[in-house]
């Protein structure tokens, strides 16, 4: 296909494209759209598709950031298309190259497969598991525990951190960097009543073991998450499943006892932060 | 393929360590000849000191080298909570490993190559 004059007005998006129907294998596609101040990248893939080509195919949703279906490869780096200025990713020659999400089947154009990133999420049990009493008022965390989260709570489960995991190109069995951080988040959720469970779950050669810290989930994270300190901090626990077990047992006498509203001074009676 | 300086040391770890079991196979190749008598074990060493075998000892030192700083990279990100200095760290065992690889493998060859 010959490429197509190229002016500053305009900017060239190159689209991997592939329709299992009727392709053969994946190709790279131009187009050209306004290079306008302004623009995002998902704002130029919408322009393409209603007034180029109504068949290119793309997830997205919320256009804030916030619902994480629209994260691509672009130029190389997965990032969220709703939230990165078109400008910003134009080379010397005008030029945008977006790709869908790599290592996971693609199911057409920039829409991926993403049953194994879901199916290992689901593997951590990612929702909290509270005592069988409930406190008479509400659960408190001190800030120092609220601290040690790191907002791992923030995670918007784009999946930026899974594809763009060499380990989980190489072994499918791996959990992978999103579902340890949501593990890491229950872990050291002082209300939760099964870190032990999860401490065994993850702390195997399928999880936190078999990451070969490569930075790559940090990197590619749009809400500047730490997955990689969040698998080292498991790992440690792992090595103590008991004595942290122990430790969330008392910390859970004193969220569930008749004091359970005063203030938590310090890391007394509650787990380990971890910084 | 995704890239990244975590990439690239991905990649050198594996290929660093896939030599050293190359040459603890041919290490052993050498040295266990020696309960075959002298003049196979010689023949064995005479084999290893030819001008490219030199140049191979560079290359591992700069394996054995850059492996071991990279272990060491990896343990300071293990204990010291420092995964912002990924890229530091990264470039730094590099680095270190250029100079001791130099350092030591200049004097290899102009031993080799002086006779």
């Amino acid at each position: 296909m010959a490429s197509p004059v190229r002016s500053k007005s305009m900017a060239t998006v190159r689209v991997k494209r592939f329709n299992p129907d009727s392709d053969a294998k994946p190709y790279m596609q131009e187009f050209q759209v306004p290079n306008l101040q302004g623009t995002t990248l998902l704002d130029a893939l919408h322009r393409i598709k209603h007034e180029q080509d109504g068949s290119l195919t793309f997830r997205r949703s919320c256009r804030h950031a916030i619902c994480g279906s629209c994260a691509m490869n672009v130029n190389g780096r997965n990032i969220l298309v709703c939230k990165t200025p078109l400008q910003g990713q134009l080379d010397r020659k005008g030029v945008v190259t977006i790709k869908p999400l790599p290592y996971l089947p693609i199911i057409k154009d920039l829409v991926v497969d993403r049953s194994t990133f879901w199916n290992e999420y689901l593997r951590v049990k990612p929702w909290l598991v509270p005592p069988a009493t409930s406190p008479e008022r509400e659960f408190r965390m001190s800030p120092e525990e609220v601290a040690a989260l790191h907002n791992a709570e923030t995670c918007i489960m784009c999946g930026a951190c899974y594809s763009a995991c060499q380990v989980v190109a190489l072994n499918k069995k791996y959990i992978g960097p999103h579902a340890l951080l949501k593990s890491f988040l229950r872990v050291l959720d002082p209300r939760d009543t099964i870190p032990g469970e999860r401490l065994a779950e993850v702390g195997t050669d399928e999880g936190v073991f078999r990451c070969h810290t490569i930075f790559n989930c940090i990197d590619a994270c749009p809400k500047n998450l730490n997955p990689t300190q969040a698998i080292e901090t498991l790992r440690r626990l792992a090595q103590k499943r008991t004595a942290f077990e122990a430790a969330r047992v008392e910390r859970q006498r004193t969220i569930a006892g008749p004091l359970a509203a005063e203030p938590t001074p310090g890391a007394e009676g509650g787990v380990r932060h971890v910084p | 393929m995704y890239r990244s300086t975590g990439f690239v040391s991905f990649v050198l770890r594996r290929l660093t360590g896939i030599a050293l079991v190359l040459y603890l196979i041919a290490h052993i190749w050498v040295i266990g000849s020696v309960n075959g008598g002298t003049e196979l074990f010689n023949s064995r060493l005479a084999a290893v000191q030819t001008p490219i075998f030199k140049l191979a000892e560079v290359a591992l030192l700069a394996a054995v080298v850059y492996h071991a700083f990279d272990g060491v990279r990896l343990l300071i990100v293990h204990y010291f909570d420092v995964t912002e200095y990924r890229k530091s760290l990264f470039y730094a065992a590099f680095v270190v490993s250029a100079i001791l690889t130099i350092a030591g493998g200049l004097p290899i060859l102009l031993f080799a190559f002086q006779g």
